[in-house]
């Protein structure tokens, strides 16, 4: 990140150039204050009501809607939730987009075919994966589910005492839930980052792996001496960006629960419950949409000290090693 | 970095082999799936093949054919409208930005920038809720309008362009001036010519994460003749609850445009990533 927010404008050695500068930043200043600027303020703004979409009125409450979600049982599952599945996809994923990276950057053949395939689900719309892996995942002819009965039919078969194969419960278990819809995420997402990975990995000069085979160094340990290290910039860039986009997790539980008819809307138990889901069902189902704004600017605080935290560990470690 | 793994070539395209099944799988799944008829796709002999046979089109047709209560179509034609009009305001109202940014001297302008570059860690979600109580304030709740604005809004692509706009000799920017060139000329005959691989991967970003956008659309839009395909397709999982057959050609449908702009350009797209630290988000 550091290296996106530093770097100050080279402006010509003259006079102001006035209302020209204004000008030509208006079209999406305008733009950005509408949609971007006012909705910030106005969350804010929304959150200390009690504001009712139907009601006539909505009366000033403070931080009533605040110290309501912090008391509300279904807020807390559903930030439980949240937290277990950015702790599921967020390790997960960086070490599959890491480890793809790795292998692209070794292999000498084919390097952009691997790629491309790799990178594939990044460009499709998070509505159609998620109604893609609702087939995959489905317990009775699910290909999941086939083709793991089918492993274990051939183990059994071999004579390894396995017991026969029962069908995983996917999305119909609430303890599967969240490590089904983390799986597809990581599925989903994984490409993106192995791309920055590998720019990551471009940047590390192959002088050093050389001196270190030189010294006899093997594959693991020049990773962790000198690819590590040097990749950290890297990391903490896709670790933050990986932490803000999972904690937003709303697509996999809505197109998997909420949009399908006759089911719980968050999942059997809640157990798809997620916050960015809860603010929606609370503001576009229950229509209370201060309450909403609320448990939104929560989620925003809780992104906002998870970024930090990030950022101060990260960047501090890499200062005093090098 | 080659040297990390260079010895064993055959060990490691076993791996990277895997890694592509699984990428790859669901989505030949999902393509092999809506050309099944619907008994092989629940029967036990049909389910497992990859190559359906005999192979149909009947699901497409079902999706094609109900054009009354799933208007794919229209959905299609909304969704590419929309991208389209959005990329195209975006490269204009950003490029003009970002030039006033990096290139012209104005009263306040760094700050402002770095009001721009601090919203950029705001979660969109945050911003849902007060954006749907603009839209309707503003009578454009259920519009193209809806559909357009609040996504053009953001201010990565003007933080994009200004660091390549940076990147551009000061110089050739004097020589124009010189030339008798005012800013628009400079921003026409210097900025833009030198720009194309930055506005390329603006473009086709904003494109496809348009394209695929959700949580907007659903929120901003009601009736079924404003939809976009993303949103569409969750209507039609609404009804089709376990016609995998249909709902497996209608994914597809939304799927393959994208997939192919994606092949086309996959070269800009995964330079133009590494070039801007910009994942497709």
């Amino acid at each position: 990140m550091n290296r996106y927010l530093s770097g100050a404008a080279k402006t010509p050695p003259r006079k102001s150039d006035g209302l020209t500068g204004v000008l030509f930043a208006l079209p999406h200043l305008i733009l950005f204050a509408t949609f971007v600027l006012a909705p910030v303020a106005y969350g804010i703004y929304i959150s200390l009501f009690r504001w009712h979409v139907l009601a006539k009125t909505h009366p000033f409450v403070g931080l009533e809607n605040y110290g309501a979600a912090l008391s509300d049982d279904i807020f807390w599952i559903a930030l439980r939730n949240t937290v277990y599945f950015v702790v599921l996809v967020v390790p997960l994923g960086n070490m599959v987009s890491l480890g793809l990276a790795l292998a692209l950057s070794s292999v000498r053949r084919w390097g952009t075919f691997y790629k491309i395939v790799y990178y594939l689900p990044v460009v499709i719309s998070i509505a159609v994966v998620v109604v893609l892996w609702r087939w995959i995942y489905n317990t009775e002819i699910g290909l999941l589910n086939l083709y793991l009965g089918s492993v274990v039919g051939a183990l059994r078969s071999i004579g390894l005492p396995l017991p026969p194969f029962e069908p995983l419960p996917w999305l119909s278990n609430p303890s599967w839930v969240m490590p089904s819809l983390a799986m597809l995420t990581v599925w989903w997402t994984a490409g993106g980052n192995m791309v920055l990975y590998l720019a990551g990995l471009g940047t590390i000069g192959d002088d050093y792996y050389e001196a270190a085979s030189i010294d006899g160094a093997n594959a693991w340990q020049r990773f962790w001496a000198i690819t590590w290290p040097l990749l950290r910039p890297t990391t903490l860039f896709c670790l933050v960006f990986s932490v803000l986009g999972a904690f937003q997790v709303f697509g996999q539980s809505y197109v998997m629960f909420t949009a399908v008819q006759g089911g719980p809307v968050s999942g059997p138990a809640r157990s798809g419950l997620t916050l960015a889901l809860y603010m929606y069902l609370q503001g576009f189902r229950q229509y209370e949409i201060g309450y909403g704004a609320a448990i939104a600017y929560l989620l925003f605080a809780i992104v906002l000290v998870l970024t930090i935290v990030q950022f101060r560990l990260l960047s501090s470690q890499g200062e005093a090693k090098s | 970095m080659r040297n990390l793994l260079r010895r064993s070539q055959l060990g490691l395209h076993l791996p990277m082999m895997l890694a592509a099944l699984f990428f790859l799988g669901p989505l030949l799944w999902m393509l092999s799936t809506a050309f099944k008829a619907p008994a092989d796709i629940i029967s036990g002999l049909g389910s497992a093949q990859w190559i359906p046979q005999p192979a149909t089109t009947e699901n497409f047709r079902n999706v094609m054919g109900k054009a009354e209560e799933f208007p794919i179509w229209r959905w299609t034609a909304n969704s590419l409208f929309v991208s389209l009009a959005v990329t195209f305001l975006v490269l204009v109202v950003d490029s003009l930005a970002a030039f006033a940014y990096s290139r012209l001297r104005w009263h306040g302008r760094d700050k402002v920038f770095a009001l721009l570059v601090a919203t950029m860690l705001v979660p969109g979600q945050v911003l849902l809720i007060p954006t749907y109580l603009l839209i309707r304030q503003l009578g454009l709740f259920d519009t193209y309008g809806a559909l357009i604005f609040p996504a053009s809004a953001s201010a990565f692509g003007v933080f994009l362009l200004r660091q390549f706009f940076l990147t551009i000799p000061m110089e050739l920017e004097e020589a124009a001036r010189l030339d008798g060139c005012g800013p628009l000329g400079i921003m026409r005959h210097v900025i833009i010519p030198l720009s194309k691989p930055a506005l390329a991967t603006l473009g086709i970003f904003t494109f496809m994460g348009t394209w695929n956008a959700f949580e907007g659309p659903l929120l901003f839009t009601d009736s079924t003749l404003m939809r976009t395909l993303p949103v569409g397709i969750t209507i039609f999982q609404g009804r089709y609850n376990i016609e995998y057959g249909p709902l497996m050609a209608a994914a597809a449908l939304a799927a393959i445009p994208v997939t192919i702009a994606f092949l086309v350009f996959q070269r800009h797209i995964i330079k133009g990533i590494s070039l801007t630290g910009l994942a497709g988000r």
